[in-house]
């Protein structure tokens, strides 16, 4: 019984925490932003008031089919909590007893198969092709994270969230080859899961104009803008998870502002290089994770060998 | 190598600061022969007509309310700022203010209006020729617009018709 | 309600739709102008937004054509509520020196109601960001019609049959207003 009220109450603080604390990052990215571009950004609380604004747009629902487009939306925000629920956030992860890494895996694969479906839901052309290439590109990518985590898993000899996060990704004795490498190819594909600038090629683009989101308007866009956000938060938190080898000072405060700050550097990196870069096209994303995917395999060999 | 000229892209780029403009706050200089929105000044016109048959826009209307009052109507709404008016004037009554910030709600706050107190010939009463059919067509001089459709109107005549001389095209929308 | 409490957020966060019906792209470039570093309007929380059914103010360059008329109406049915249309520049706003010409109907309010007008051509950016100040409430409205009337009709006249002196001033016994 105990287990299960601590897991309860860390499972609402982990909520908090990724609503609270998303659209502070997302404001913090695009002042960062700003200020790279020599300019004075929004406030930092402008994603905050974003999200308000579009909860009392007026909603539109045209297309093929208004249920799935409802259905969409909410999909990809729980889809997004779910995730937070399974990751430490300066606790150890809250339902960490009542799942697995392979729940964990499923539940990042629906995540992204929300905006997939959201763009099929609208049916106009540009969502269509908005679509296509969100599929393209999520069939190469999603199975890097997967990777990754299934390798952590193979270290640790065990599938409990317990042991896979926590710095499970190196093994102790030896160097570390296939951690190292798989910490490459993830930091290098960090950029993507987020759908930051070389790699946002289906979201937030003038060219096919905002891509799957495009027939969404009010407060079913709050909910894809609101998951957005969340995702750079918990992907951010899932890299930390899996590499960063996890500190406990004791007292969950001190816990979580280490974690908030390690987010934060991550964050600032992956701003800095989304204001310098121009946006990949969709053939030469594709290129880019094969070459990731054939490296992470190759970081599984060598996990498997032992190495 | 590559992350090295981001890098060096990225320290470049804060190199410039904040060269934001606080421009709502602080007013912003113009240049000297700037064209902003022009000025009408009443006592100088002597309602000679010249700017209005010169708008490339046709903007400013032109009509005689009885003998001795001409009203000059300057409608703002599609004047491009080219300067013709005040280049034309022959008593230099327009000149292009420095005026740029003329944002309204309602597009009739841009209006001058001017009545001109025309002088009268002692003996006549108006001293100008008829218009020839030649002169009407080539609308020079004395003309009557349509003042309530704001339309000019291309041939001149004594008296205004009920209906307005051009018609607007009928489209159907969706 | 909840409705009531979030309306004064509404103009803390404005996203603009960027439509042109047929304009020469002069006040399409002062636009895309007044979104660069020297005159960032992202500042008042502003952002271009790429589909109509994302944007709150729909702003409006060049005038309707009888080609691109249903199109805007369409483009205007698209925006949500609450929503604002801005014309900008002279086309947008009087049918520009192209009033008269063969393909265009007039100034966009013969199609869709507008709320602000920018006039110029093309606006400088500054104009524009003083535009968007005058519907966030920043500044005042500066543009007052003026209107000149030397003399008042109808004219009073006197008739000379109707003086009398009275302490060697003239006195008029009745005035006529014609």
């Amino acid at each position: 019984m105990k287990g299960f009220v601590a897991a309860f109450f860390y499972s609402v603080l982990n909520l908090v925490l990724v609503l609270l604390v998303a659209p502070l990052f997302d404001g913090i990215t695009r002042k960062v932003t700003a200020v790279v571009q020599s300019r004075k950004g929004p406030p930092i609380t402008q994603s905050y008031i974003d999200l308000m604004k579009l909860l009392i747009k007026e909603d539109i629902e045209v297309g093929d089919s208004p249920v799935m487009q409802r259905f969409s939306a909410l999909l990809s925000l729980a889809a997004i909590l779910s995730v937070a629920l399974l990751i430490p956030m300066g606790a150890s992860a809250p339902l960490a007893g009542y799942a697995d890494s392979i729940l964990l895996i499923y539940l990042l694969t629906l995540a992204g198969t929300s905006v997939l479906l959201a763009g099929l839901a609208a049916g106009s052309p540009y969502s269509l092709i908005g679509m296509s290439r969100e599929m393209m590109a999520m069939m190469t990518l999603e199975p890097l994270i997967a990777i990754a985590i299934i390798m952590a898993a193979t270290h640790a000899a065990s599938l409990r969230l317990d042991a896979v996060f926590g710095g499970a990704g190196y093994p102790g004795t030896h160097t570390p080859w296939s951690g190292i490498l798989i910490l490459g190819v993830i930091a290098f594909a960090l950029q993507a899961f987020v759908g930051r600038m070389p790699f946002d090629v289906t979201e937030a683009e003038t060219e096919i104009m905002e891509g799957p989101l495009m027939e969404y308007s009010g407060p079913k866009l709050a909910l894809f803008k609101y998951a957005r956000m969340a995702k750079m938060f918990v992907y951010t938190a899932l890299f930390i998870a899996l590499f960063v080898p996890r500190i406990s000072t004791g007292f969950y405060l001190t816990d979580l502002l280490v974690f908030l700050a390690e987010q934060a550097v991550l964050m600032l990196v992956v701003t800095l290089i989304a204001a310098t870069h121009a946006r990949y096209r969709i053939d030469q994303v594709v290129r880019y994770y094969i070459i990731l995917f054939i490296l992470a395999l190759l970081a599984l060999l060598l996990a498997v060998l032992g190495s | 190598m590559y992350l090295l000229s981001k890098i060096r892209e990225t320290i470049l780029c804060l190199k410039a600061g904040r060269v934001t403009l606080p421009y709502p706050v602080n007013p912003r200089p113009v240049p000297e022969r700037f064209r902003g929105r022009p000025l009408f000044h009443p006592d100088k016109c002597i309602g000679c007509a010249g700017c209005a048959n010169n708008c490339p826009a046709r903007e400013i209307l032109i009509a005689d309310q009885c003998q001795e009052m001409r009203v000059v109507m300057y409608l703002g709404r599609r004047c491009t700022y080219c300067g013709r008016c005040a280049d034309l004037c022959p008593e230099k009554a327009i000149t292009m203010s420095h005026e740029y910030e003329n944002a309204t709600p309602k597009i009739a706050d841009i209006r001058q209006d001017l009545e001109i107190w025309m002088g009268t010939c002692q003996r006549c009463g108006r001293c100008f020729k008829n218009a020839g059919p030649l002169d009407q067509l080539m609308m020079k001089g004395y003309r009557f617009d349509d003042l309530s459709a704001e339309l000019w109107v291309y041939r001149s005549r004594a008296y205004l018709d009920k209906e307005p001389v051009v018609k607007d095209i009928d489209i159907e929308l969706g | 309600m909840l409705k009531e409490f979030l309306k004064k957020y509404f103009r803390r966060s404005l996203w603009v739709y960027h439509c042109n019906s047929g304009g020469c792209n002069g006040c399409d470039i002062e636009v895309v102008n007044v979104l660069t570093p020297y005159y960032d309007v992202e500042r008042f929380g502003i952002k271009l937004v790429g589909s109509p059914r994302h944007a709150d103010v729909m702003l409006c360059q060049g005038p309707a054509g009888r080609a691109t008329a249903s199109a805007l109406k369409r483009a205007y049915e698209a925006v949500p509520e609450p929503k604002l249309v801005f014309a900008v520049g002279s086309c947008a706003s009087g049918g520009g020196i192209w009033h008269d010409t063969y393909s265009i109907i007039g100034p966009i309010e013969k199609v869709i109601p507008v709320h602000f007008y920018i006039p110029g051509c093309p606006p400088r950016p500054e104009a524009i960001i003083y535009g968007v100040a005058l519907a966030l409430g920043l500044v005042e409205k500066k543009a007052v019609p003026m209107e000149y009337h030397p003399v008042k009709l109808p004219i009073v006249r006197y008739h000379p049959e109707d003086i009398h002196f009275q302490n060697g001033w003239p006195v008029y016994d009745r005035l006529e207003k014609i």
